[in-house]
């Protein structure tokens, strides 16, 4: 019992993806947005289920240990399991307004987001390289497949290749660095080859192949720069709420295994420290994504792809956080962290929600011009776009701010060369509220060029439910933070 | 049956009367809405001068309502939430409500003149935010942002009365916008968390970015645009400072704080105060504007709106100089007194003179009063390097005119702007024939921007000038800074008095203004109050002073003590023991050496 308690979030979402492809499978007469609906309903239940687990304890829970290190349950992955369902959850919301409009209604979609989200919630989890690299390939297939739904569009197939191969290469990386980190260790699980390293004992030449190797695998599923150039693209190809769950739920998934790997199986002194180890590494790269993306961001003339930038460059901020775990103050940093993500999470799941609600059949609004006088036309859906923008600029009271305010306060904590990583990192996001405030001059002071063709907004109650969530949760998050983060605090990376 | 002692009272009111009679019979064949406001508002100058006269409310000490700050914040942001479900196709419910927020808010505000502002903070409140962070909602007023909240109150309901007239198209958002204008620009001034402060210093870009963006002239986007950018710039830096204080506090202390009230009593090392004070006074002077941070201004206010020209200049810059007195110079003592004969001599030559020189060129009406606010926020700075009581008193004194006066100034602008569209100077001349009444409001403030002994403009720029005369901190230059910021006085009737010669003055060449109509009773009532205040400080300037000269001094004494101890080097971060004051650590969150009751408001 106390097993199918511990694990009761992932077991929600499985057996809802089960009923979702039978109901799919047998009922095809059925209204294809009820799927939506009981899919968002499934993730709730899998963020209310990961809640409750968490308020009751995962030691409390009998035989909550039996599938460690395969399958942790501790607070580090029931919170990381909160803000992927919620993220899936939105895109879910997304998918019902999205897909009927635009033609592409298939039952499938669901189903594949389902067990994606169910390999982000094993990757939060995973103790073990083993079910680690299980959970990111359940991941990454289904959105892979997600990616290339539009089967009509070119660009749609051309972004899933791209991820596909990138992907695959970038898994290949973390296979062979797990593989040499094995074999120096004798060990899969995270903490056993931690401890091994600790001691000592292990070959300093495979260790520091292995860390590389990992590093550069862990860098390209978060998009970060240099190992970014495939995201514009699916980004950008993708239908928008597979872009939405790529940018929330793979990115949130892929920071957990980052931060359990990173901190787990290399936080040793030899594969860590400032000087030799990989924060060294993953500083300069948080520098030159954050950098290298606000300025491209800024460049773009298709809102999706500024998007896309955006969630490069935001990578870029939560890396700051990771690099900055390997000080003593690392718990902070790992608590900013998490809850970065989940204030991102909201903020850009309702960016694109809101750029679908903008959007309608045959033209999906992704240029500024689409958006021109928006927020005279469409008050309803200018409005909770600013919100959201404002949130991704990091303008106070919303989610984001305190987002970045604890980042950065975490690694102002971490002193040295960290203190100007903040000035940059803070520099860099007046950057980035150049072009953020760019969509906001296009719906607010700009009016469409006289003919043109204007993107009539859609109308679907799935999508606005999504922005009302996500509205209410980024002025939540925003107003009242420190009940969230205490709670983020309370949830280390454990092996 | 009234006895004796009700007759007295009664006759104690006789100035309110008559000048309510006076501005009744005044303005004859005026339409009635106008006759009955200004008898109002000459009621009101009549009685808030007979108010704060001294000696004449004694009684038991008043006391104080603690929620009256958070009522005052707290109520226009609401309101602006709650425009959002008011209907966009009624403006007339709208801008009812906008104006009532406003004004109640206005009468609100007005509770804090009933306490005298001695040493100390008053109407503390104080809330637990996010406690793990040490961040509180913490507000208070003392002498030195009392005047700057009343002015906010005044200003925003008039520049929304004035905006109502000219604005037509998207009422909706302009209400919104005012209101959460109107309640971050209080939360700026009476927050002393950092924290809250940054909040509001922040929030309150946004609305000022839409009014320029939605309702500015024709290169309005680039104007919005540049103005954020340039203020978010220097705010994340301060951000970065902040951070770093609290970081130092909490590794003295053990507990975190953002509160100014600990952080003030952190001693950095001399090194990172200067990075600190830098970083808090580049956010500062860019908002001042001080040369030569000030190239955003121009534009900003070209572009912007009537309604937002009046709350940027008189309002929001102020937030730049208040902010620099009561955060950059109140944190870091040590850094910026070092700084300080630095910065006055740029603050003269590149706010006063420069300011001064470019305004005398300009072609266009609001780019002369543009760069004029560059000038006189010279004076405002340079009151504030001299670090005297008298030249501090002076420079808020100043901020309060420039409000007014500048305000009054872009308010006319705007006059003229709506009846021909054009703010070119060339295209006018001999207006007074067709606008007499216009004319004369114009002169008179343009008089108090002057400095005009009688209007209120002499007395800041006198009492800041004296004080630069005499300050130690500006060493050798104190008398170069003084007598080139007097000669900025003449400067400043030079371009202000050949403005007024060219518009007014002279023959009415220009056809197209032969049939101009004088001030609407709009017009008159949006600038009426800020004319009669104009003479209300111009002749009663200590009734103003007196309510913030203690504050000032708790501020210098202040000051001098930590100036004294940071002449000391230090290689690492040291806390310095609460104030001795009592009153002056009213608010204080509880830490090393602070009584626990001092926490409690």
């Amino acid at each position: 019992m106390g097993i199918l308690l511990a694990t009761s979030p992932l077991l929600i979402v499985a057996l809802g993806a089960l009923l979702v492809m039978l109901v799919e499978a047998f009922a095809p007469k059925l209204q294809r947005g009820e799927l939506a609906w009981a899919t968002a309903v499934t993730l709730v239940g899998g963020a209310l289920a990961s809640a409750s687990v968490w308020m009751v304890g995962t030691v409390g829970i009998p035989g909550a240990e039996a599938l460690a290190p395969y399958l942790l349950t501790d607070r580090f992955a029931l919170f990381f399991d909160f803000t992927i369902c919620v993220g899936a959850a939105l895109a879910a919301l997304l998918a019902g307004g999205y897909l009927p409009e635009h033609g592409i209604e298939r039952g499938e979609f669901y189903v594949l987001l389902l067990w994606s989200t169910l390999g982000a919630m094993m990757l939060a989890g995973a103790g073990d390289l083993l079910s680690l690299f299980i959970g990111l390939e359940t991941l990454s297939l289904g959105v892979y497949a997600m990616t290339a739904f539009r089967r009509a569009s070119p660009r749609s197939t051309e972004a899933a290749m791209k991820y596909f191969l990138l992907g695959s290469f970038a898994a290949a990386l973390l296979l062979y660095g797990g593989a040499l980190l094995y074999g120096a260790t004798g060990h899969t699980d995270l903490a056993g080859i931690g401890q091994r390293i600790a001691e000592g004992t292990a070959s300093p030449v495979l260790l520091l192949v292995a860390t590389a190797l990992i590093v550069a695998g862990l860098a390209f599923k978060v998009s970060a720069v240099p190992f970014h150039a495939w995201t514009p693209d699916a980004y950008e190809g993708a239908p928008t709420p597979a872009t939405a769950f790529m940018a929330v739920v793979v990115k949130s998934a892929a920071f957990a295994m980052m931060l359990r790997v990173l901190t787990v199986a290399l936080g040793a002194k030899a594969t860590s420290s400032w000087g030799a180890g990989w924060s060294t590494v993953l500083a300069p790269i948080a520098v030159a994504t954050m950098t290298y993306a606000n300025l491209v961001a800024g460049r773009q003339s298709s809102v999706k792809r500024m998007l896309a930038y955006s969630s490069i460059a935001h990578a870029g901020y939560v890396l700051v956080g990771v690099a900055a775990t390997v000080r003593s103050s690392g718990a902070e940093a790992q608590a900013a962290v998490l809850f970065y993500l989940l204030a991102y999470t909201v903020s850009t799941a309702g960016a694109f929600g809101a750029l679908v609600l903008a959007g309608s059949r045959g033209a999906e609004s992704v240029s500024y011009e689409d958006l021109a006088g928006l927020g005279r036309r469409h008050p309803a859906v200018a409005l909770p776009f600013a919100l959201f923008l404002f949130s991704l600029a990091g303008v106070p009271p919303t989610a984001g701010f305190f987002g970045k305010f604890y980042l950065f306060r975490a690694a102002m904590y971490a002193e040295g060369s960290f203190r100007w990583l903040v000035v940059i990192a803070l520099l860099n996001s007046v950057v980035g509220a150049y072009y953020y405030l760019r969509v906001l001059v296009f719906m607010y002071m700009r009016e469409p060029a006289p003919g043109a063709p204007i993107a009539k907004p859609m109308k679907s109650a799935y999508v606005t439910a999504a922005l009302v969530a996500c509205a209410l949760l980024v002025l939540a998050l925003g107003l009242a933070p420190g009940a969230s983060l205490d709670l983020a605090l309370l949830a280390p990376a454990r092996g | 049956m009234s006895s004796p002692a009700d007759v007295l009272t009664l006759w104690g009111h006789w100035p309110a009367v008559a000048a309510a009679a006076v501005g009744a019979l005044v303005p004859r064949g005026e339409a009635k809405q106008t006759r009955i406001a200004l008898a109002v508002f000459a009621a009101l100058a009549a009685g808030l001068v007979g108010h704060l006269w001294p000696g004449v409310a004694t009684g038991a000490a008043p006391t104080e309502w603690p929620g009256l700050l958070d009522l005052l914040v707290v109520l226009p942001i609401a309101g602006a939430v709650a425009v959002l479900f008011l209907p966009r196709q009624s403006p007339k419910v709208l801008r009812r409500f906008t104006l009532g927020v406003l004004l109640v808010d206005l009468v609100f505000s007005l509770q804090l003149l009933r306490v005298p502002m001695t040493r100390g903070w008053h109407f503390v409140s104080v809330h637990e935010w996010v406690p793990s962070l040490g961040i509180r909602w913490h507000v208070a007023v003392d002498g030195m942002s009392l005047w700057l909240v009343l002015l906010t109150t005044l200003i925003t309901p008039i520049a929304a009365y004035a905006s109502f007239g000219s604005i037509k198209t998207r009422v909706k958002e302009l209400c919104f916008a005012l209101l959460l204008l109107h309640g971050a620009m209080i939360g700026g001034f009476v927050a002393l968390d950092l924290l809250v402060f940054y909040v509001f210093w922040e929030l309150m870009l946004v609305p000022m970015y839409v009014m320029i963006g939605v309702w500015g002239g024709p290169d309005k986007i680039k104007a919005a645009i540049k103005f954020f950018l340039y203020t978010m710039t220097g705010s994340v830096l301060m951000l970065a400072a902040m951070i770093y204080m609290v970081v130092q506090y909490t590794k003295l202390t053990g507990a975190p704080s953002f509160d100014l009230l600990a952080l003030q009593r952190v001693l950095l090392p001399r090194e990172a105060q200067a990075l600190c004070f830098w970083a808090f006074a580049i956010a500062f002077l860019v908002k001042v504007p001080m040369f030569p941070l000030h190239t955003w201004l121009p534009d900003a206010h070209v572009q912007a709106p009537t309604g937002g020209s009046v709350i940027l200049a008189a309002i929001m810059l102020k937030l730049g100089t208040y902010g620099y007195l009561r955060f950059a110079m109140g944190l870091f003592p040590g850094a910026s007194g070092l700084n300080t004969a630095n910065l006055a001599g740029v603050a003269v030559l590149g706010g006063i003179l420069y300011g001064a020189l470019v305004a005398w060129k300009q072609s266009d009406i609001k780019r002369v009063i543009a760069y004029s606010s560059v000038a006189h926020l010279g004076f405002v700075m340079l009151g504030l390097f001299a670090v005297t009581p008298s030249s501090i008193s002076g420079s808020i004194l100043q901020m309060v005119n420039h409000g007014i006066s500048t305000g009054a100034l872009f308010l006319l602008v705007g006059v003229l702007y709506d009846r021909r569209h054009t703010r070119e100077i060339a295209e006018y001349g001999g207006i007074a024939k067709v606008m007499p009444i216009y004319t004369a409001l114009w002169v008179i403030v343009t008089l108090a921007s002057i400095g005009v002994p009688g209007t209120n403009g002499f007395v800041g720029e006198f009492m800041v000038i004296m004080g630069t005369m005499v300050s130690p901190r500006l060493r050798a230059f104190a008398g170069i800074d003084a007598t080139l910021a007097a000669f900025g006085v003449v400067l400043g009737a030079v371009y202000m008095l050949g403005l007024t010669q060219r518009v007014f003055f002279g023959p009415l060449s220009n056809p197209k203004n032969r049939h101009l109509n004088d001030v609407t009773p709009r017009e008159t009532i949006a600038l009426a109050p800020l004319v009669l205040l104009v003479f209300a400080i111009g002749l009663f300037p200590a009734l103003f002073v007196d309510r913030m000269k203690d504050s000032v001094q708790g501020f210098y004494d202040h000051y001098q003590y930590v100036w004294g101890e940071g002449r000391v080097e230090r290689a690492n971060a040291e806390l310095l023991p609460p104030s001795s004051d009592p009153a002056l650590e009213r608010g204080a969150p509880p830490g090393p050496g602070v009584a626990a009751a001092a926490g409690e408001p």
